[in-house]
């Protein structure tokens, strides 16, 4: 999907339940990790299948790469609760920023097949981790918009996703919903943005997980109601229900 | 088919493996992953007085062979406990072991009272080592006299069967057992987790919330096997052995040096089979090495058992 990012499908059969847009497996990546490595469930491409979308970042994700096709791996899952979807009518925006993509991906698609219009917006810091490909292809009719935002300019928006959203949410006929994942500072960014003119958000959060069933209270998230675990009161939230200075700091 | 029932105090359980506090939660939260009816126990995630919020994320960072945690003692508190969690926990098909911390005495022995009190729970664990809540300088661990009074206390409060669990970082962890088994524990959980800390260079802060945390997992099971060797060699009470414990061969070790069973936690995270895993390669074990008895396992490693298989 882009030069450090790579779409891998499992087959499951039937003893994993469809996972829902918003939620995750937590995979056996490599017998000398301590620990699983949590993944947004990043597309459906037929029943009885799953698609994850990773970025390369360290010892996990690349021992998952390194496995041969056809390779069997030990997933626990789906986990986590899901997005909220639209009833019907209205917009709905999409904010993916880097590997955020992956948490948005199956949403998309979902949305798409209810027939729901989306408007995705795509950032990253330059062109090569720019992960647009994530989400339908645009169409002439209006139904489905994507713009894309990089920090160095090199495609698209020369700036911040944040600043495309607040455009977006500014023009007539504005989306009536958000859905964003991404860096914890766009995430901020964005649920500032949407409280400001009173448009519903979500976020899908990203934590380092152990248990992934919210027994061990490994991954928690700040919220109004205290600390949440990000593995089973999340990974989706409610951006007013967080508090946004301590998911910037931790 | 070897039989691996095994006894601690007045807590019978089918199999020497238990379930770690901290690791499982309150117990439902695994249900339907870990398989309860194969484990001896489960250790409930331990209880305060009062409701505790634990500490600022992040709370967990993976290290080499092992895991830093720094969650903090978060819990609901005796109150809700007692009302909402042990009813669900006691629906499970497994013993329920409650492990109790508090900042004084007076507060173990309330804790003390309150569960065990309760038909639900089968047995207490006094949490003393937790290395993520602020301490004192000295921390109580290390000293036998506080350990005694902690322990004598709670002993007063109820007949239930009491497990200790000590600290690994400690220089004489001898005073500490010993002034424990007199104080009147029946049992003593050795040990906790190490305190470790890792640093996030790009950010240039500590990688934890709570700048350090405790360290599980394998790279903590040769230390924590020593101090069993150590301990289980020096009182009469029996010794459940704690820390890194992913497979048979690790439970195997802990059980040679005299552990009366184990408790298995970090493991779990990747492979929530480990227990169902290690109670059917323990009998294994004993069924290809004519071991006949969990008597016999126990300490099969040491020189006064060895010298008495040798004679017999």
């Amino acid at each position: 999907m882009s030069p450090t990012s790579f779409l891998f499908t499992f087959e499951s059969g039937p003893d994993l339940p469809t996972p829902r847009p918003g939620q995750f497996v937590n995979v056996a990546v490599a017998d000398d990790l301590t620990l699983r490595r949590p993944f947004s469930v990043a597309g459906i491409p037929a029943p009885g299948r799953f698609d994850l979308l990773v970025e390369m970042r360290g010892k996990g994700t690349r021992a998952l790469a390194e496995k041969p096709v056809g390779s069997a791996v030990d997933v626990m899952g789906p986990l986590g609760n899901e997005f909220t979807l639209p009833d019907a009518g209205g917009v709905s925006l999409l904010v993916a920023g880097g590997i955020g993509g992956a948490g948005l991906r199956l949403l998309a698609q979902e949305l798409r097949r209810g027939y729901h219009r989306i408007h995705a917006l795509v950032g990253a810091r330059s062109s090569e981790g720019l992960l647009n490909h994530v989400f339908p292809a645009p169409t002439g009719d209006g139904e489905v918009l994507l713009e894309v935002a990089t920090d160095d300019g090199s495609t698209g928006f020369h700036g911040m996703v944040t600043a495309l959203a607040e455009g977006v949410l500014d023009e007539p006929d504005a989306p009536s919903r958000v859905y964003c994942c991404g860096p914890p500072a766009m995430i901020a960014a964005i649920a500032d943005i949407t409280a400001k003119r009173n448009v519903p958000c979500e976020a899908l959060l990203e934590e380092m997980m152990a248990c992934g069933v919210g027994a061990c209270r490994g991954c928690v998230v700040a919220t109004r109601s205290g600390y949440k675990s990000v593995c089973s009161d999340g990974p989706v939230f409610d951006t007013r229900e967080l508090v946004l200075e301590e998911l910037v700091r931790a | 088919m070897p039989d691996i029932t095994t006894r601690i105090g007045d807590l019978t359980m089918r199999s020497p493996v238990m379930l770690a506090s901290g690791t499982v939660g309150y117990g439902p939260e695994y249900e339907g992953i870990i398989d309860f009816a194969v484990a001896g126990a489960i250790v409930t995630k331990t209880i305060t007085v009062e409701p505790r919020v634990g500490n600022a994320p992040p709370r967990l960072v993976e290290t080499p062979g092992g895991l830093l945690n720094a969650i903090g003692l978060e819990n609901v508190g005796l109150t809700a406990f007692l009302a909402e969690k042990l009813p669900e926990a006691a629906r499970l098909p497994v013993p329920v072991v409650a492990s109790v911390a508090g900042t004084e005495p007076a507060q173990f022995e309330q804790l003390a009272a309150a569960v065990g009190e309760r038909d639900e729970v089968a047995a207490i664990e006094l949490n003393i080592s937790c290395p993520n809540v602020e301490r004192p300088r000295n921390p109580v661990w290390s000293d036998a006299v506080a350990v005694a009074e902690i322990v004598s206390v709670a002993r007063a409060a109820t007949g239930k069967t009491l497990l200790l669990k000590l600290s690994p970082n400690t220089s004489d962890i001898l005073s500490v057992a010993e002034a424990a088994e007199r104080a009147g524990a029946d049992a003593l959980t050795v040990a906790n987790t190490l305190p470790g800390m890792r640093i996030d260079v790009e950010r240039r802060r500590p990688a934890l919330g709570n700048t350090t945390g405790g360290l599980s997992g394998r790279a903590l099971m040769p230390v924590n096997l020593a101090l069993v060797w150590k301990v289980a060699g020096h009182v009469s009470i029996p010794v459940v052995g704690s820390g890194g414990i992913g497979d048979t061969g690790d439970a195997l070790e802990f059980l040679a040096a005299g552990a009366t069973a184990v408790q298995v936690g970090t493991a779990l995270f990747a492979e929530p089979a480990v227990p169902s895993q290690i109670a059917e390669g323990l009998r294994n074990y004993m069924g290809k090495n004519d071991v006949a008895s969990m008597d016999e396992l126990v300490g099969m490693a040491r020189e006064e058992k060895r010298v008495c298989a040798e004679t017999a």
